[in-house]
């Protein structure tokens, strides 16, 4: 059975000139694996992420023939059953750790802060689960990094944490939104290897977005490619290099590459049909 | 000759009354004409090394020389017109409250260049950018646009140097490619010199003759295009760098 | 004019003229959609028109004395918003007022702002000991009550009405200093600065074409609300005998002088106050739209 389904689903904003379609009808379903979607700004993958969660706020409006979590239906759930969902069972990584966390706190506090209130758990218990969390993301010293200020942690590490805070509660699914592209690329192998681990050991689904076309096919086991909030493409991601439409053949071509020519890069043509 | 001379050039800031050694005792020479890289990853002081050539860096040791000449302090008109940059991030390069025509007629007001009208409608049409952008303003317009605006304002002086800061690093892939392209077709057409920073190998390779890997401040390894793509580096730093880019990556597959 | 409104609204103007015009028209229309500021507008309209057409539409002379007429209450004959002490038409009285009160907003508007946006940018651009000098001199300013700082410099340059906009003026422009330096430390690193440096620009021209023009927009708010304080400034200063000087038919003063008679003569103090606060509001209203209007990105795209 899969983790989560999603059927026709449209996200639409109200604007001062007439309602603006952002996702135009994406149908998916996802089981304990790893999804990647691609696709270039503005071609509504980050919107598809928020859309599961539910987290488009007015003027944006979500409709779906069917968005099921693990048989709950996520279209008809109160705000409150939402709540509950998310974080506990759906959590989300952010692209960039310096906005996700609160920067007068402690990273000790904001780990801690959701286990002591929601679970109950007691100071020293709160505190032995987060530090075992900053362990599963490989951080070295997570006695000093609990007592840091996002402000004195590197992007790198940032998102470590970020992704430890998320995990904390044992997730279900995880949406990671560009969770690496602010980070240097040798920083990126090292937090993708962990979320890598982290899907395998825990049996998690996860939903990686990225524009990185290349990044994802390496990383993911099944690519949804977007533009302009329709899926033009759905494909494994090992035949990625077969792929077939023309916007991701597009894509993958406009990448300069090591040692290749030096002539002009070829231009992605939006000028065929499938691009309306 | 070389157009471009860093001897040992040092940039250390002072930050909450420490010390930082952003750049340390880093050369290198761009010969005229060429297109010259800099690589390495957030912090090793690649961008600052354009800042410092540019004035707008405290130089605290070395020197820099333009065509043979030390360069002035404030660095002055000439300056301007023989050296421009591009910046990374095309939202925050342009003035949000003046129009395309306003930022790029400028630099001509500022020299005493007339005939602005003219070289501003040439200027839009060379970074193929339609005419009636012209009074719009950055907002109007998108990531890339606003990208082939910022290196029109840097051609408005028709510099032979221009200094490259990530210029496509906060644009998509398919709009990376159109301004890596316009960017060598332009320097084809006028035989521009390029200063290049990137944290993206595969852009480097594709931009530049020469690049030279940093990491800490520090020059690490400096690389021909060839032995770049030969993967004939020496330095376990570079090394990684390149097998941590995401072509390899794909190659491994 | 179907014609000149298709040339001002051109997207696509083929000179500069054209898309200056055409930014006047586009904001014109931006101001237009909003009621409040139009409301705002239609108030500061009238009062412009009020003190230009006063001695045509006052009933009476407002400093001829009838002592037989005195603190007459709203709606009497002749005298539809009463009378002051000394029999003088308040109607009449408030209209002219309207000079004197548009007289010093407007030299204090065109004063303060100025002289504080110049400190602040200056001050916020250099950084460094020009930034300490300039605003411990603000902070000096800052560090006395307004009406006791206005009155140390009238009491020295002599009583006035422009020896009192001057104090005023004087007074009021340490808070636009404050604002306009804390826009320019937001702004003096940012790239668009940079790239200007870049093309050899001087000081005076980054600060005045591109650092002003981020500034302007809360300065412009300030004054706005501000604008109330200064008539009341003003008031202050005239009731003390150090600005504008009796008879002149200035609100402030008028309700200063009513202020005896404020439980059983209520209209004399009454009327005047309700003039400043209508004006006020008009400013504050018009100056709200006008920082929409001056923000290019609330244009529709």
């Amino acid at each position: 059975m899969s983790l989560l389904s999603v059927k026709n689903l449209r996200v639409t904003f109200e604007t001062e000139t007439g309602p603006v379609q952002a996702v135009r009808g994406v149908s998916f379903s996802l089981g304990r694996e790893r999804l990647g979607i691609v696709g270039e700004s503005g071609s509504g993958k980050t919107m598809t992420g928020r859309a599961v969660l539910r987290l488009i706020r007015p003027p944006g409006r979500i409709e779906a023939d069917e968005m099921r979590f693990d048989g709950i239906d996520l279209m008809a759930a109160s705000e409150g059953q939402m709540r509950a969902l998310r974080g506990q069972r759906i959590a989300m990584v952010m692209q960039d750790p310096k906005y996700s966390l609160n920067p007068v706190m402690t990273v000790g506090q904001q780990l801690t802060e959701g286990l002591r209130q929601r679970d109950r758990l007691g100071k020293a218990d709160a505190v032995k689960r987060a530090l075992a969390a900053l362990e599963a993301v490989q951080i070295r010293d997570p006695e000093r990094v609990m007592t840091a200020y996002p402000h004195e942690l590197s992007g790198g590490m940032g998102q470590r944490v970020m992704i430890a805070m998320m995990l904390i509660p044992e997730p279900d699914l995880l949406i990671a939104d560009e969770p690496t592209s602010a980070l240097d690329v040798t920083v990126q192998a090292e937090v993708l290897s962990i979320l890598d681990a982290l899907v395998r050991d825990r049996g998690m689904g996860l939903i990686f977005i990225s524009h990185d076309l290349r990044l994802v096919a390496r990383f993911c086991d099944r690519v949804l490619v977007m533009y302009k909030g329709r899926v033009v493409e759905e494909l494994a991601a090992s035949d990625l290099m077969a792929a077939q439409h023309p916007y991701t053949r597009g894509l993958l071509n406009c990448l300069p590459r090591i040692g290749g020519s030096r002539g002009p890069l070829p231009g992605l043509d939006r000028s065929a049909d499938w691009a309306v | 000759m070389s157009l471009i001379e860093v001897d040992n050039l040092s940039v250390t800031y002072s930050a909450k009354g420490r010390a930082v050694r952003a750049v340390q005792e880093v050369s290198l020479s761009v010969a005229h004409g060429e297109s010259y890289g800099l690589v390495g990853e957030s912090g090793s002081g690649k961008s600052t090394i354009l800042r410092a050539i540019c004035g707008l860096a405290p130089v605290s040791g070395g020197s820099i020389r333009i065509g043979g000449e030390e360069v002035p302090t404030p660095r002055g008109k000439r300056f301007a017109s023989r050296v421009q940059m591009v910046f990374q991030d095309p939202y925050a390069s342009l003035h949000p409250r003046h129009t395309i025509d306003s930022i790029l007629s400028e630099p001509l007001a500022i020299h005493g260049m007339g005939d602005s009208d003219a070289l501003v409608r040439r200027a839009l049409s060379d970074v193929g950018l339609p005419a009636n952008f012209r009074f719009r303003y950055p907002h109007q317009l998108s990531g890339g646009q606003r990208q082939r605006v910022a290196i029109a304002r840097a051609l408005m002086l028709a510099p032979p140097i221009l200094l490259l800061d990530e210029p496509t690093s906060a644009l998509d892939a398919s709009v990376q490619a159109e301004v890596l392209n316009l960017l060598n077709r332009l320097r084809a057409e006028r035989n521009l010199t390029f200063l290049m920073v990137s944290h993206d190998l595969a852009v480097i390779d594709h931009m530049c003759d020469r690049v030279l890997v940093m990491q800490h401040g520090r020059a690490v390894e400096e690389l021909t295009r060839d032995a770049l793509a030969r993967a004939e580096m020496t330095t376990a730093y570079a090394r990684s760098l390149f097998d941590a880019s995401a072509d390899r990556m794909l190659g491994a597959l | 004019m179907g014609a000149l409104r298709a040339w001002l609204a051109d997207p696509n103007p083929g000179s500069r003229r054209q898309a200056r015009l055409g930014q006047w028209w586009l904001g014109w229309l931006r101001l237009r959609r909003n009621p409040l500021a139009m409301s705002g507008l239609l108030i500061v309209g009238a009062l412009l028109l009020i003190a230009a057409l006063a001695p045509w539409i006052a009933p009476h002379d407002p400093v001829t004395q009838d002592l037989s007429r005195r603190l007459l209450p709203p709606g009497t004959p002749g005298n539809w918003l009463g009378t002051d002490d000394f029999g003088r038409d308040i109607l009449s009285r408030i209209l002219y007022g309207a000079r004197i009160t548009l007289y010093i907003v407007s030299l204090v508007a065109l004063t303060a702002p100025v002289l504080g946006l110049l400190m602040g940018t200056v001050a916020g651009y250099f950084g460094g000991w020009v930034d300490s000098v300039l605003m411990r001199i603000t902070d000096i300013f800052l560090a006395f009550p307004r009406l006791i700082l206005a009155l140390a410099l009238v009491a020295v340059l002599g009583p006035g009405i422009e020896n009192a906009v001057l104090a005023i003026a004087l007074t009021a422009w340490p808070p636009y200093a404050r604002v306009a330096r804390a826009e320019t430390l937001t702004v003096r690193n940012s790239d668009y600065i940079a790239a200007v440096r870049l093309q050899g620009a001087g000081v005076a021209r980054i600060i005045a074409g591109h650092v002003v023009p981020m500034c302007l927009p809360s300065v412009i708010i300030r004054v706005t609300l501000d604008m109330a304080g200064v008539i009341l400034i003003a008031a202050g200063l005239g009731f003390l005998g150090l600005g504008v000087q009796p008879p002149m038919p200035e609100w402030g003063l008028m309700i200063s002088s009513g202020r005896k008679y404020l439980f059983e003569q209520w209209w004399v103090s009454t009327m005047p106050g309700l003039a400043i606060f209508i004006v006020s509001l008009g400013f504050n209203l018009l100056g709200d739209g006008l920082r929409d209007v001056l923000d290019p990105k609330s244009a529709p795209k």
